[in-house]
């Protein structure tokens, strides 16, 4: 009989799900609780809320076909935690309708005096984060997975159950909105003349 | 493409998601009209600007602590 070393032992099955979770779904921790802290608004509720996703998304982890879109698996699981157990406590429903939004572009104001929109240099992080915080939910989710994090207009449409359409029109509301708040600020703050028409 | 077209398509261009037809067609008006193509390369800062802004930003460190503990009892 050989006495040969004794090999180390092959990975079982649980440090492979370990592994794989690790590499796919852990690296998207970032986004995740970017996502969590503008739909929460709030750290403490947007910690539990990626460390709810992520035990559900491990639990669930045999049934995501590895090497697909993780981030979006993931970030479709953390947007019903939201709407099923935070919403209701942490933020109200909409009351407002949002097709009576009517957007403008800002540009119309500035074209004269800053065409480049350098006004908007000088808006801080946190000014632009309040005004994300405080746009209508549907367009705040939309801006944040498109704007903050990239994702197509397909992947959002998935991720938040609504035609391809929708998203379109929603991410073109809350942009506008979202300029004309930032402006308005920028405005109030003295780093642009209002415009007197 | 007239201004109000290209107006109409002016996200979907930044977003890069037109198909390969729509988007020539609006740069070759962008090309021919500097008020649009003003009003494009104005929204273009403010998406880079907004992006810039939003993602400095990720989830604090002992998060990551707490959720390997709590999958795998570390």
């Amino acid at each position: 009989m050989s006495t040969a070393t004794p090999a180390t032992p092959a990975p079982g099955p649980v440090d492979e799900k370990r592994a794989s979770f690790e590499r796919e779904a852990l690296v998207h921790l970032d986004s995740l609780y970017r996502v969590a802290l503008r739909l929460t608004g709030n750290a403490a509720d947007a910690d539990d809320l990626v460390q709810e996703t992520m035990l559900k998304a491990y639990r669930a982890w045999d049934q995501y076909e590895k090497g697909t879109n993780a981030k979006g698996w993931l970030l479709t699981i953390l947007r019903n935690a939201f709407i099923n157990e935070y919403r209701r406590r942490t933020r109200h429903p909409e009351t407002v309708d949002l097709d009576t939004i009517e957007p403008y572009s800002v540009f119309s104001d500035v074209q004269d005096d800053d065409p480049q929109g350098t006004f908007f240099d000088r808006i801080v992080d946190d000014e632009v984060l309040r005004a994300i915080d405080q746009l209508p939910e549907q367009f705040r989710e939309t801006v944040v997975l498109s704007d903050v994090e990239g994702l197509s207009y397909e992947e959002i449409a998935r991720i938040i159950d609504v035609p391809v359409g929708t998203v379109k029109s929603r991410l073109f509301r809350a942009r506008r909105l979202l300029q004309r708040k930032l402006y308005d600020y920028a405005v109030g703050m003295g780093y642009i003349k209002a415009n007197p028409a | 493409m007239n201004c109000r077209e290209c107006a109409e398509h002016l996200y979907e261009f930044l977003d890069k998601e037109l198909t390969p037809e729509v988007e020539r067609e609006i740069r070759a008006h962008l090309e021919d009209c500097p008020p649009c193509g003003e009003h494009f390369d104005f929204q273009r800062l403010f998406l880079d600007f907004l992006q810039a802004r939003c993602r400095a930003r990720g989830a604090p460190p002992d998060l990551k602590r707490r959720i390997l503990r709590e999958l795998f009892d570390e």
